[in-house]
């Protein structure tokens, strides 16, 4: 072979090699866990999106408005089709958005490289997530190990603190997560409302456990001499042994790189550091299942997420903190003091009357936890969800594209109406789907819920409710409970004392099949502490499911049934594991009552109880009818399927799949046999909601849609279940044309309305003068109206770095908040440069915007 | 060597042989001393079934330990018990700990719950007993074929028997792989052939060049077609079985799954070709130049009796062999190359199985593969019976030369 050749063939490996290089390095990226961000740089970000939407928008010629306002007349789902495939790589997905195979990554992606990547592609747009944090994780038995004899340095409360000043919280958000993280000091997420709430007590914390290692080397040192622990040649010994330090550090994520920047700290102090990396699923026998005394480890790097906007984080303390968080071992260690732990359990337990009440007591608690330290904060992580950018849909703030409620009812091509989206995902179908005990698999439920509509819809945004099939609603609240309204749909009030209807219905008789009645069981009465009343709207009838039958009051009475039935052992579709479920609702159940059926109303009455009078809001509108549910519970009661996996294993037999699989023969004889029979569930009780002539319409509808489908799954949401090709990993969702609202009801949720801020006022200011300084608060260049900020709140920071003055903003106008300083307040800052510090509360989002000015007092 | 007594056994075990040419003069040329020293007491059928059972008990043996030491290392000697009722708490913890639902519960009332639901999760998958009890109950299902259930695994339509759970993505691995292999199988052989006739050719040198590309696995040409062909040009699709949603008439669907198998069947294919043509290439090379080749080429047979005759035969079982353990090898997939082109095969099953220590899909396809391995080196044998003439059956230590 010639020269030539052998170049050329030598030339065409290098590049093979340099491009599978390349493409390798995506593939491990897609299964690279979650990653996080700056938050003021994430809101700038977004904002970023927001505004680029926005001038595009403007830049829109009026001819396509025109066309947009004429499109407003078309009902349910904007798009005539989505297509759901899998996709497991991000770098890969992203690379077919690019061009245009799939239009969105239902999916948080954490990756800083694939962010990069996003942000460079003009095809492409994103929007941000948040709910994921990572920690350090201490164990807090000894300070000597029970099981090795070997000193236990994390022990100490002091040491643990002291942690605190070691870590450089900003080093980890932007050198380890490159940016998309920010620091996390405390056990609650700076993305959600209590942080706003509490933003000074915060940041007076921050500020006091800001990053110090010659502090953190000072405590330590002091504590492990107290600990009888000498240091030889800059190694510390016990016992004549060097103090061992293991740490369990999780391998799939930035966690790897953040247990090795902390193990090097604490050796640079002297520990013999043993490095144990694991997975989860290594990592979780150790931390979780092995008795701290047994020494197995000292620190483990923590991960946590939620996937939901958590309105009410006051609980966090006591599952954190203390050992009534969770029963097992490593709980059940913690010792936190004799203050904290009561604190935190009045927190928990919502032992306040009042928010002020609740706001004293929550800033104690944050500094009691610092304190006690069995956890160390790290990092809030931010997600992105990538789509292309000619696709509009709304995305929750803390689950992303695919934890959001509202993404069927928004998802569309801006400005265009009908046509197909597809939407890949890292996974799909790997659970049967069922209406009771079916997949609860993130991507699935995203799925699922396009085919189930709801009575009241989350905000994407603040996590309040908004109604959907709800026409308004009433709460009563015992007096002295702080509970709140914000939106007007809700009217609060508030009672001395609420009495449940003795006809309410509080269980159920699974032998008779009726309910039994708070008469029946409390014949001296029964009170609770919050009282629901939902009016639903106009005659149920007129909306159908998607077999066309129409919706009945039997529909929801049947989902009120089933919360009972399955788990009462008498009943023939018992099922041992929804048995702790039905005990945790009856907890704080108090009792259900259908007070008028056209229009439906009824009456919740409950112990449990949220801040927000809007989650307080009972929504009894049924996702599945009654005859669907009927085959399934055919099936179940024959011993041939069961809903939940637990029972399928333990009967072995199926577990319960209405889509695929060989549950479809056998939910189709019963469908059969139902059909034949004419077959009423419950019919003692739902014998008076059911006629038998309704009965064989809905055995009828039924009978043509499994013909014509081939699957049970039958919903009222905007879309349909067309076929889900379970090998292929494709669902196939078509629009329902005669769904009852207007394409444009959810209209403004695909952005959230995150402030932004700037604040202006003097760079010099004399002691004693007041002083006045402008904050400019708008969304996308229009001014954010007074009536959608909750406050507006300053801290100033004199010149040695302490929380000098705090304070509320007040209102000029839309847009525009003004803070004053009083002579007496510049008086008393010191000589120097302050640091003045404003934190917007808006009520659109849940998300507080900071922003801050520096000034000079001179005397 | 030949062997009159296997030749005659031959004859009764394979009818499509009758009549053939395996008795051929030319082939080599020893005295039959074995016929005249074997005992007369044993007929070919007997020593044919007495070899047969005696092979089959030991592979049945060998089974059975290979399942238990399947059944103890899948299950990390009961060591994925502890993982698992780490998993169960730690999901426990997550799902409970900060759920609202469970604010108003009491210390002891939430304790109370969350034990209930470990315990109904570490019953459910029976964690309840100990490991060394399950450990004989799976090699009972497993010899006998019974794959129970899985804990944590489903198939894709639902199922949690191992048995759909692995039977419903055999068609998609076997699809690919068979379709690559056979292609690797025909393709390598014949251009083989050719190379050893025009051996030291302008393209025997090509292809001998080209046989170090095999040192990349598939899945590299996997990346690299991918990037060239879906991402670059756009010819074919990324990944996947079909297209979404997929086409609605057979011939749609086939044509889009012929579509899909385009690249990673061209990646697998280029992965092993230039290397399989060089090793068979060399292999047919050696025994060109047996002396047994030149004495048939001394006797004026054509280079097509020859190759056909002299030259293949010898080689069958060694080809045979290779492709039947080929064959067999499909059922592991390959998980890189499946995961790179999002292929719903086995490959992919298996390596969600080991990841989330779901042994029973682990130890199920172990046991599968045992007796497909099995039943293969089986009737190997006889297959070596059928191809080779120096094989005989009995009648000498080891009953196979």
């Amino acid at each position: 072979m010639s020269k030539k050749r052998f170049t050329f063939l030598a030339v065409l490996l290098i590049a093979a090699l340099l491009f599978a290089a390349c493409g390798g390095g995506d593939a491990e990226m897609a299964e690279e866990p979650a990653a996080p961000a700056q938050e003021e740089q994430a809101a700038d970000e977004t904002e970023e999106v927001a505004a680029e939407e926005e001038e595009e928008k403007e830049e829109a010629p009026a001819a396509e408005e025109e066309e947009a306002a004429a499109m407003s007349e078309r009902a349910g789902a904007w798009v005539d089709e989505v297509i759901a495939v899998e996709e497991p790589s991000a770098a890969a997905a992203v690379t077919r958005m690019d061009l245009a195979e799939i239009d969105a990554y239902a999916f948080s992606i954490s990756d800083a490289e694939v962010y990069a990547t996003v942000q460079d592609m003009d095809s492409l747009t994103y929007s941000n997530s948040f709910g994921v944090y990572a920690e350090l994780t201490f164990n807090p038995a000894g300070p000597v190990f029970d099981g090795t004899g070997k000193l236990n340095p994390f022990a100490v409360p002091r040491i643990r603190e002291a942690m605190n000043y070691l870590v450089d919280r900003d080093f980890i958000s932007q050198e380890i997560y490159g940016g998309l993280a920010s620091p996390r000091y405390m056990a609650i997420t700076n993305a959600f409302p209590d942080y706003a709430r509490l933003v000074d007590i915060v940041r007076q914390l921050e500020l006091e456990y800001a990053h110090n290692p010659d502090k953190a080397a000072e405590i330590i040192n002091e504590e492990m001499a107290a600990l009888g622990a000498e240091m030889v040649d800059g190694v510390w010994n016990y016992e004549d042994e060097p103090v061992e330090v293991i740490f369990l550090i999780r391998t799939e994520d930035e966690r790897k790189e953040i247990g090795d920047y902390v193990a090097t700290m604490l050796e640079d102090l002297g520990f013999s550091v043993v490095r144990d990396y694991k997975t989860a699923s290594e990592a979780s026998p150790i931390w979780i299942g092995t008795d701290p005394n047994e020494g197995q480890f000292h620190i483990y790097t923590g991960g946590w997420i939620t996937t939901a906007i958590s309105r009410d984080q006051a609980g966090n303390f006591d599952f954190f903190y203390t050992n009534r968080g969770l029963p097992f071992p490593l709980w059940q260690a913690y010792t936190p003091s004799e203050e904290f732990d009561a604190m935190s359990e009045k927190l928990d337990l919502r032992d306040f009357t009042t928010m002020e009440e609740r706001r004293e007591l929550f800033g104690d608690v944050l500094a009691l936890s610092m304190q006690d330290s069995v956890r160390v904060w790290l990092v809030n992580q931010l997600g992105f969800t990538a789509y292309r950018d000619d696709v509009s849909v709304s995305t929750d703030l803390a689950g992303g594209l695919n934890g959001a409620r509202l993404w069927p009812y928004t998802l569309r091509r801006a400005g265009e109406e009908g046509g197909t989206l597809t939407i890949a995902m890292p996974s799909m179908l790997p659970e049967p789907w069922n209406p009771v005990a079916g997949t609860n698999w993130i991507y699935d439920t995203m799925l699922i819920r396009a085919t189930a509509d709801v009575g009241s819809m989350p905000d994407p945004f603040t996590g309040l409710q908004w109604p959907q099939r709800i026409e308004r609603a009433e709460v009563t609240v015992k007096d002295g409970l702080p509970v709140g309204s914000t939106h007007d749909w809700v009217e609060l009030t508030f009672a001395e004392q609420i009495d449940v209807p003795e006809d309410a219905w509080l269980d159920w008789d699974a032998v008779e099949q009726q309910f039994v009645t708070v008469g029946d069981l409390h014949p001296d009465g029964l009170t609770a502490n919050i009282k629901s009343v939902v009016y639903y709207p106009g005659d149920l009838s007129e909306l159908t499911w998607h077999d066309g039958s129409p919706l009945s009051l039997a529909d929801v009475v049947l989902s009120m049934i089933t919360t009972f039935d399955l788990a009462k052992e008498e009943s023939a579709v018992f099922d041992e594991a929804q048995v702790p479920s039905l005990n945790n609702f009856q907890s704080h159940f108090r009792g259900y009552r259908i007070a008028q059926t056209s229009p439906l109303v009824i009456e919740y009455y409950s112990d449990q109880y949220t801040l927000d009078a809007e989650l307080n809001v009972a929504n009894f509108f049924p996702g599945t009818p009654w005859h669907t549910m009927a085959v399934g519970l055919l099936a179940e009661a024959a011993g041939d399927l069961a809903f939940s996996s637990d029972k399928a294993d333990a009967n072995e037999i199926e577990w319960m799949s209405y889509i695929a699989g060989p549950s479809i023969e056998i939910l189709a004889d019963h469908l059969e046999s139902g059909a034949t029979d004419g077959h009423i569930p419950y019919v003692s009780t739902l014998g008076d909601y059911i006629s038998a002539a309704e009965a064989d319409v809905r055995w009828s509808n039924l009978s043509a849609w499994y013909a014509d489908k081939g699957h049970f799954w039958v919903g009222n949401g905007p879309f349909y279940l067309e076929e889900a090709f379970t090998t292929e990993k494709t669902v196939q969702l078509l629009r329902v044309a005669d769904f009852p609202d207007a394409s444009s009801k959810w209209e403004g949720f695909d952005t959230p309305m995150i402030a932004e801020v700037a604040v202006d006022g003097p760079a010099r200011v004399a002691s004693g003068d007041e002083v006045t300084f402008e904050v400019m608060i708008d969304f996308g260049g229009d001014a954010y109206a007074i009536d959608d900020i909750d406050e507006v709140k300053y801290l100033v920071f004199d010149a040695l770095g302490e929380l000098a003055l705090t304070g509320a903003a007040e209102a000029v106008e839309d847009g525009l908040w003004q803070i004053t300083l009083s002579a007496e307040d510049t008086a008393g800052l010191e000589s120097g440069a302050n640091k003045l510090e404003v934190a917007v509360a808006p009520l659109r989002v849940s998300i507080p915007t900071f922003s801050s000015l520096e000034f000079v007092t001179t005397n | 060597m030949r062997d009159i007594s296997l030749s005659s056994l031959l004859f009764t075990l394979s009818s499509p042989l009758k009549g053939s040419s395996m008795t051929d003069a030319a082939l080599p040329l020893q005295p039959d001393a074995a016929a005249v020293e074997r005992p007369k007491s044993q007929s070919t059928l007997t020593r044919v079934v007495q070899y047969t059972g005696l092979r089959m008990i030991a592979m049945f043996i060998t089974i059975l330990i290979g399942v238990y030491l399947t059944i103890i290392i899948a299950n990390m000697g009961g060591h994925v018990d502890n993982i698992r009722r780490g998993y169960i708490r730690e999901m426990v913890a997550i799902s409970t700990g900060q759920s609202d639902e469970f604010r108003n519960m009491t210390a002891q009332e939430r304790r109370e719950h969350v034990d209930k639901l470990v315990a109904l999760q570490e019953k459910r998958m029976g964690l309840d007993q100990p490991f060394l009890l399950r450990s004989f109950r799976f090699l009972w299902g497993a010899m006998i074929l019974d794959l129970g259930w899985a804990d944590n695994m489903s198939s894709d339509s639902g199922s949690r028997q191992v048995r759909n759970i692995i039977l419903e993505r055999l068609p998609a691995t076997l699809l690919l792989f068979s379709t690559s292999f056979l292609m690797l199988f025909f393709v390598g052989i014949f251009v083989a052939l050719y190379l050893s006739r025009n051996y030291g050719s302008r393209l025997d040198r090509v292809i001998i060049g080209l046989a170090p590309t095999s040192a990349a696995p598939s899945w590299f040409y996997g990346l690299f077609f991918i990037l060239l062909f879906a991402a670059l040009l756009g010819w074919f699709p990324f990944g996947g079985l079909v297209s979404a949603p997929p086409p609605d008439t057979v011939t749609g669907y086939a044509l889009s799954v012929l579509n899909h198998m385009v690249l990673p069947v061209i990646a697998i294919f280029f992965s092993a070709i230039f290397l399989g043509i060089y090793g068979q290439r060399t292999f047919f090379l050696i025994f060109s130049n047996e002396d047994y080749v030149d004495m048939a080429r001394a006797k004026g047979l054509s280079d097509r009796v020859v190759e056909r005759r002299y030259i293949m035969r010898p080689t069958l079982p060694t080809i045979v062999t290779g492709l039947a353990l080929s064959i067999i090898g499909l059922w592991f997939g390959s998980i890189v190359l499946e995961t790179i082109f999002n292929w719903p095969g086995l490959g992919r099953l298996f390596y969600l199985a080991t990841n989330i220590f779901e042994t029973s899909v682990i130890v199920g396809s172990t046991v599968i593969y045992a007796y497909l391995l099995g039943i293969t080196v089986f009737f190997l044998d006889i297959v070596y019976a059928l191809l080779d003439p120096r094989v005989k059956v009995g009648g000498s230590p080891g009953g196979q030369v």
